[in-house]
């Protein structure tokens, strides 16, 4: 037994992998080489060091949350998936800006400036697209978009569905999601977008007036 | 299989909830950090959960479940930079880290065992990707070779060489720096 038969037998012999024959003859070599030995105490030291490397505890309720995150992300992934494309062209319809982090909601023109809430009219039975725009900071992967409606207000598509949820990904800068809707009912109401991030989300409210 | 959705999340739990510490512990060895760890963790279960028709047809999941997390890893390296696995001057170490994990013993050991996992780490760092990633699976986290093929789709002949290799420059770069 040499010092290379050491230095290609050194893993099997760490891991209990070699027979008692093959073992003893190692075991004779290193008890008369100094170099040897060395090494093999420098593999036993590094294998106390690995098994005794740490992982952080995560917090008790860490993994509760991640299960129930991933059943309501994923279940509203498999429903709809629809992707929000970057703001491009012109956009002819009504919009709704919301900036997120700022907090900052914009009432633009052509939303009634008086309230505090954005509105937007639409006739009885008539599909018109409000182009909910969002913009953001960051890239925001996975996050979740929830659209609750009134009585009386559905999307084109979605007969009687009075919430809606997307699983989408926000590019950093403007976010357009076209929502073609139509009034079964000339009452109106609100209508709740709601993004959720993380832990974090912002909810913002659209009158809806039918005339 | 088809689950109904009424079943999905009762399945998913029960099928994912024996597996989630050691996939948490993979997804903290890959980042190297809790935040990052977290974030991998939390993607792969709602990768997961639409994967359930798949799931729920294996009759062994852990490698398979692992798998996912290690491919998700890969394919967003960039997003799950390994925070903690950076080369720095001793001194310029970020705080909160390997500090922060108390041992049961005295405050000597306690410290010369945080002085010994940052030299670790440092020497971990030094690794490549593939070396390092065989070391956290294989002689850290105790996977079977055989698991470990499953995981990163390499041939065990290969794993072994890389360990070797790994463990051979882990040594040196350890007894280097005054370690051993």
């Amino acid at each position: 037994m040499s010092c290379t038969h050491i230095n290609e037998k050194i893993d099997d012999y760490m891991d209990g992998a070699l027979d008692d024959a093959t073992t003893a003859l190692l075991d004779e070599h290193i008890e008369s080489c100094d170099s040897c030995r060395k090494t093999i105490k420098a593999a036993q030291s590094l294998h106390g060091l690995l098994k005794d490397y740490p992982v952080p505890t995560p917090d008790a309720a860490f993994f509760d949350q991640a299960l129930a995150k991933a059943t309501h992300v994923g279940a509203a992934r498999l429903r709809n998936r629809w992707i929000m494309t970057g703001f491009g062209g012109a956009i002819a319809a009504v919009l709704v800006a919301w900036i997120i982090g700022g907090m900052l909601m914009q009432t633009p023109e052509g939303i009634d400036p008086a309230a505090n809430i954005p509105g937007v009219t639409m006739a009885l039975e008539e599909p018109r697209t409000v182009n909910l725009v969002f913009s953001s900071a960051t890239t925001l992967n996975d996050a979740v978009l929830r659209v609750s409606l009134p009585t009386g207000i559905e999307v084109v598509g979605f007969a009687g569905q009075r919430e809606i949820t997307w699983m989408t990904s926000l590019q950093a800068g403007k976010n357009i999601l076209p929502l073609k809707l139509i009034a079964t009912t000339p009452h109106g109401g609100e209508l709740l977008a709601t993004l959720e991030h993380d832990d974090r989300d912002r909810t913002f409210r659209i009158r809806v007036n039918v005339t | 299989m088809n689950i109904s959705d009424q079943n999905r999340s009762a399945t998913f739990e029960r099928l994912l909830r024996p597996h989630l510490d050691r996939l948490y512990r993979f997804a903290w060895r890959l980042t190297g950090s809790k935040a990052e760890a977290e974030d991998l963790f939390q993607d792969v279960l709602v990768k997961l959960f639409g994967q359930l028709d798949e799931l729920v047809e294996i009759e062994k999941p852990g490698s398979w479940i692992s798998r996912v997390l290690y491919n998700h890893f890969i394919d967003n390296r960039r997003r799950f930079a390994r925070q903690r696995l950076v080369s720095v001057e001793e001194g310029q170490l970020p705080p909160g880290g390997v500090d922060s994990l108390p041992g049961p013993d005295s405050p000597e050991r306690d410290a010369e065992r945080a002085d010994n996992i940052m030299r670790l780490d440092k020497a971990l760092a030094e690794l490549s990707e593939e070396h390092r990633h065989i070391v956290l699976l294989h002689d850290v986290e105790g996977y079977k070779f055989t698991e470990i093929q499953e995981i990163t789709g390499a041939p065990v002949g290969t794993l072994k060489s890389r360990l070797h290799r790994a463990r051979a420059r882990l040594r040196k770069l350890l007894s280097d720096g005054g370690t051993f």
